[in-house]
């Protein structure tokens, strides 16, 4: 394990990350080293406590190991303490993955709508009329994060494509750290626009209906890669790895992991290649080609 | 005096004005110590409430992070249902409104809304008129202030409470207003029932015969006007023992009078009786003789028709009083004979116009009584060879009969007992009885009586009698 985490740290050092924020709590001795240490980001909906309890024992049942599930307040966290082998895996964002594609892995990518795909979701206050972004300049505008592709790369690569970009576009925008602030700002008017994954706004329209009626979809993007669930690409081959993407696609056979994922309102967990990230990545560079 | 309202209504004003004033000050009182109640409490309240979200947006006043100030505001405004704020703003230091809980309201990076605008003394701002209040904070970090808190909070309920004590404060005090002043108004009446018992014997006593109050009554009483209706009947006791002595004496003097009659009609049988006994004498003694028969037989009849007559009237005055039958006029006619006999005495005129010639509806006794009494009245105060005169007459439903002579005219005490039946004049021979015996038979018939000076130079007493008065009348002596 030490060995496998040290070019982890050094990547680390690489991104420039502060260590401060990034460190997780010390692990309960050598004995934890058995445990399965799952990161989730909040494009998952983690305000649900019951369906993190329902995922864990899932999971623990499924792989034969303890689960941790670890939550961050951003991607980036989540990232860096994948990357530096921190997580064994973790629910990241498309972004994040096709950003350091080098050094993680796919375990498995859910399947919404029997797809492993999504959209990026522009969305407005309902008493809005803008039918694209280009109504929405000069607004107040809600990310939800920096390293989210749907709520974030999504809107900043189309803003490229225009020859502008959100500091310009916007009169002011910031990050809510969460696809449901971004709901949440638009409804209350402190956003008059803001950019949030599609998935979780459709989730949401069942589940706070009130929530969401307060706003409007202006524009849906393309269908994107599914934010995956990956791992370090030195664990990529590893048993432990196999067992948990056998657990995720095997999800569906099991009366927890169907409850779970009919709390999740997803499909199940499909193995697909890398290159469903591609489109992201082909985002990523355009965004980084602006901005250079 | 009698215009002043009675104790029975005064005293319950005067509890009802006091207790008003009472309710007044005390409701004053009440009301300004809740206020300072609430005032303290919504103090507190915002204290509390900026403290807390001051200690909390410390690090994103810093950073002027919208979305992590709007969402502490959100949330506390969502975890806190009974939090009296409205409305919560922050702004940078220099008054740049980093979010509000009401973001359409307030945008972010606007500035302050004048209504927060506040001196920074004034820590807690309170419109009632408006039903909010205003409060502010400042948000410090390292000493240095980095931002401020404002909040505008909903006092309506407040009001509303302060409404509620007013409320039951005013209702109660009505209450109790009313429950005292129907209890002060229950005791005066109570207090002043004695008072009230002996208004109406001496009321009663006034208008007719004095009564003692009841044994009963007596007993009822308190110390205080026990001993005051002892006092009372005594006093009654005292008063209907001599008004018993006035009427036995009046009915002596009645007896006198018709003795001084009787001594009259003696008088008048006596003279013709001289005649008759002459004219029997010569009857015996020359009744052989025609002329001398025939001449004392005339003698004869006209002294036994002068007898008959005057035996007459007497009898007529005696069966009138047991009969109880009505007034006729010659029942008035026959007085000139039983009078007759005083008008001779005292060698008066006695001048008579008799306009009743009819049955009236008053009780002949009574009135016969009335008349001979003026009459015999007159007949006492002219001075000798003076005239008497007396008229009847019937009008408007009613009996007037008036007496002049010409006497000296009607002494004061005299007149006085004629036109005030309840004065009681002294007791004593020759002191007016037969006068107020007068005046209490014309009050029982409900008539009137009055004085004046006559054309006779004397007096003259007026008495009108309304007719129809049969019904109620009582038994008088």
């Amino acid at each position: 394990m030490a060995l496998l985490r040290l070019p982890s740290r050094r990547a680390v050092l690489r991104a420039g990350l502060a260590a401060a924020g990034t460190t997780v709590l010390p692990d309960p001795g050598r004995a934890a080293a058995a445990e399965l240490r799952f990161g989730l980001t909040p494009v998952f909906l983690t305000s649900d406590l019951e369906l993190l309890a329902r995922l864990k024992a899932y999971l623990e049942r499924a792989t034969g190991r303890p689960v941790r599930l670890v939550t961050r307040r951003t991607y980036q966290e989540i990232t860096t303490l994948l990357v530096t082998g921190q997580l064994d895996a973790a629910w990241i964002c498309g972004y994040p993955f096709a950003a350091y594609r080098s050094q993680l892995a796919l375990v498995a990518v859910p399947v919404w709508k029997r797809r492993p795909l999504y959209q990026s979701y522009l969305i407005a206050a309902a008493d809005r009329t803008a039918s694209g972004l280009a109504d929405l300049r000069g607004d107040a505008h809600a990310f939800s994060d920096p390293d989210s592709n749907s709520g974030w790369l999504v809107t900043a690569a189309e803003l490229a494509d225009m020859g502008t970009d959100p500091g310009r576009f916007f009169r002011q925008s910031f990050f809510t750290y969460g696809h449901r602030n971004v709901i949440r700002a638009v409804g209350a008017g402190l956003a008059m626009s803001g950019s949030v994954d599609g998935y979780v706004y459709e989730v949401m329209r069942e589940t706070e209906a009130e929530l969401v009626a307060a706003t409007r979809i202006v524009r849906a993007s393309d269908w994107l890669g599914f934010p995956p669930v990956a791992c370090s690409v030195a664990l990529a081959q590893a048993p432990e790895t196999e067992r948990l993407r056998r657990a995720l696609a095997e999800m569906g056979d099991d009366a927890d992991g169907r409850a779970v994922l009919a709390m999740l309102q997803l499909d199940g967990f499909s193995i697909e290649e890398p290159s469903l990230f591609d489109p992201i990545a082909a985002l990523m560079h355009k965004v980084k080609g602006a901005a250079g | 005096m009698r215009t002043r309202a009675p104790l029975a209504l005064k005293v319950p004003v005067v509890v009802a004005a006091f207790l008003v004033a009472v309710s007044l000050f005390t409701s004053e009182q009440v009301l300004t110590r809740l206020e300072e109640i609430q005032t303290r409490h919504l103090e507190t309240l915002a204290r509390v409430h900026l403290d807390g979200l001051a200690t909390a947006l410390v690090d994103a006043v810093l950073r002027e992070d919208v979305w992590e100030v709007f969402d502490v505001l959100d949330r506390t405004r969502q975890g806190s249902p009974d939090l009296i704020a409205t409305e919560t703003i922050v702004t940078t230091q220099d008054g740049r409104v980093i979010a509000a809980t009401d973001p359409r309201r307030v945008p972010s990076g606007a500035a302050l809304p004048s209504e927060y605008q506040a001196s920074p003394t004034d820590d807690l701002r309170i419109r009632v008129s408006e039903a909010r209040a205003f409060a502010h904070r400042a948000i410090v970090y390292n000493g240095l202030p980095v931002g401020a808190i404002y909040a505008r909070l909903d006092i309506a309920p407040l009001l509303a409470e302060r409404q509620r004590v007013l409320d039951a404060l005013v209702w109660t005090n009505v209450g109790l207003t009313i429950l005292v002043v129907i209890a002060a108004w229950i005791t005066v009446r109570r207090m002043l029932r004695p008072v009230q018992i002996l208004a109406a014997h001496l009321e009663e006593g006034v208008a007719g015969p004095v009564g003692t109050i009841p044994e009963a009554l007596v007993s009822r009483a308190g110390p205080e006007f026990r001993r005051l209706f002892l006092a009372f009947n005594t006093i009654a006791c005292a008063y209907r023992e001599r008004e018993d002595l006035i009427r036995r004496l009046a009915e002596e003097e009645k007896l006198a009078s018709l003795g001084r009659l009787a001594s009259g009609m003696a008088h008048e049988i006596n003279n013709p009786l001289g005649g008759l006994f002459n004219a029997l004498d010569t009857l015996k003694r020359h009744g052989d003789r025609p002329f001398v028969r025939s001449d004392a037989l005339s003698l004869i009849d006209r002294g036994l028709c002068g007898i008959r007559d005057i035996v007459r009237s007497a009898l007529m005055t005696y069966r009138a009083d047991r009969d109880g039958r009505l007034l006729d006029g010659s029942d008035l006619d026959d007085l000139r004979v039983l009078a007759g006999p005083e008008l001779r005495r005292h060698g008066l005129t006695l001048s008579w116009r008799n306009g009743c010639d009819e049955r009236v509806d008053l009780p002949a006794s009574h009135v016969r009584q009335i008349a001979l009494n003026l009459l015999l009245n007159a007949c006492q105060a002219a001075p000798a060879g003076g005239a008497v005169e007396v008229t009847i007459e019937m009008a408007k439903g009613a009996l007037t009969l008036r007496v002049d002579d010409s006497g000296p005219g009607l002494p004061s005490d005299a007149a006085r007992i004629l036109t005030a039946p309840a004065a009681v004049p002294h007791v004593g021979p020759g002191s007016g009885l037969g006068l107020w015996m007068t005046a209490r038979l014309i009050a029982d018939l409900s008539g009137r009586i009055s004085v004046a000076s006559s054309p006779l130079v004397g007096a003259s007493v007026t008495v009108t009698l309304p007719l129809s008065q049969i019904g109620a009348l009582p038994d008088v002596a």
